[in-house]
């Protein structure tokens, strides 16, 4: 798909929609936005399934840049911490990125609503 | 933090599986940042989350210079979350005040088993009428 007719078919609107409730969930749970963007993307923009991944990381930069703008005043960011589970998980980002052309848009679909009901089975049976 | 060869391991593993449902899902990875943080490390619950978003950003930002090379970076959509979810923040932060954590979750689990639900089923049925053309 062409990305910019992308936003040519449904307008500002969704995106702007798909921003204030990944925001809401972020500060209620502190867990991401990309739970929510991932499938809100797909399901409402009909954005192909790899592209709304890479758009929902493009969006996190932004949210967790601002999320650590909001707590770095106090002392709840422990930097080295954030090194040393970061620094690896650059390195799987990039084996994810790699794994994820390889598989089918349906097969990474069914794989995302496996996790994403994993992760609401948790939360509802608070697990 | 106290840093020994198994927690040092340990966190190495978890960073590493967070990146790659990060790479593969185009989530952040604090869905495995911040336990890890708390079960292995003994962080409070919101140094943990802190903690967990400072190490996304170099995650997400890598992420997603690597799947622009592939041009499939919708930047434009990006921004106008980014700057959607700067308000829904600020909602959420009076949500999460007010109202009682557990309902809270029940409902956003809910919410989650429905949309990761409508995705298997769909998910499905593609790979069902693929296997019948080709059959």
């Amino acid at each position: 798909m062409d990305l910019e007719t992308q936003i040519g078919r449904v307008g500002v609107l969704p995106y702007v929609a798909i921003g204030v409730v990944a925001g809401l969930f972020a500060a209620m749970f502190g867990i991401g936005g990309g739970i929510v963007i991932v499938p809100l993307l797909i399901l409402i923009t009909k954005m192909p399934a790899r592209m709304a991944a890479a758009t929902s990381l493009a969006t996190l930069i932004l949210t967790s840049l601002m999320g650590v703008i909001r707590f770095s005043g106090s002392d709840h960011i422990d930097w080295v911490a954030a090194i040393v589970i970061g620094t690896p998980a650059i390195v799987g980002v990039l084996i994810g990125i790699r794994f994820q052309k390889r598989l089918p848009a349906e097969w990474l679909i069914l794989g995302f609503g496996l996790f994403v009901v994993g992760i609401g089975i948790k939360m509802v049976f608070a697990l | 933090m106290q840093l020994d060869a198994t927690t040092l391991s340990l966190a190495i593993a978890c960073g590493v599986a967070a990146g790659v449902l990060a790479g593969l899902f185009g989530v952040g990875g604090g869905i495995i940042f911040v336990p890890t943080l708390v079960l292995i490390f003994s962080f409070h619950q919101l140094d943990a989350q802190a903690t967990s978003l400072a190490a996304i950003i170099p995650v997400a930002l890598i992420g997603a210079w690597r799947q622009n090379t592939e041009h499939l970076v919708y930047w434009r959509g990006a921004v106008i979350m980014g700057v959607g979810a700067a308000f829904g923040v600020l909602i959420g932060a009076e949500f999460a005040l007010r109202l009682p954590e557990a309902t809270l979750s029940r409902v956003f689990g809910m919410v989650l088993l429905l949309v990761g639900g409508e995705m298997i089923i769909s998910s499905i049925r593609k790979l069902q009428a693929g296997r019948a053309a080709t059959s």
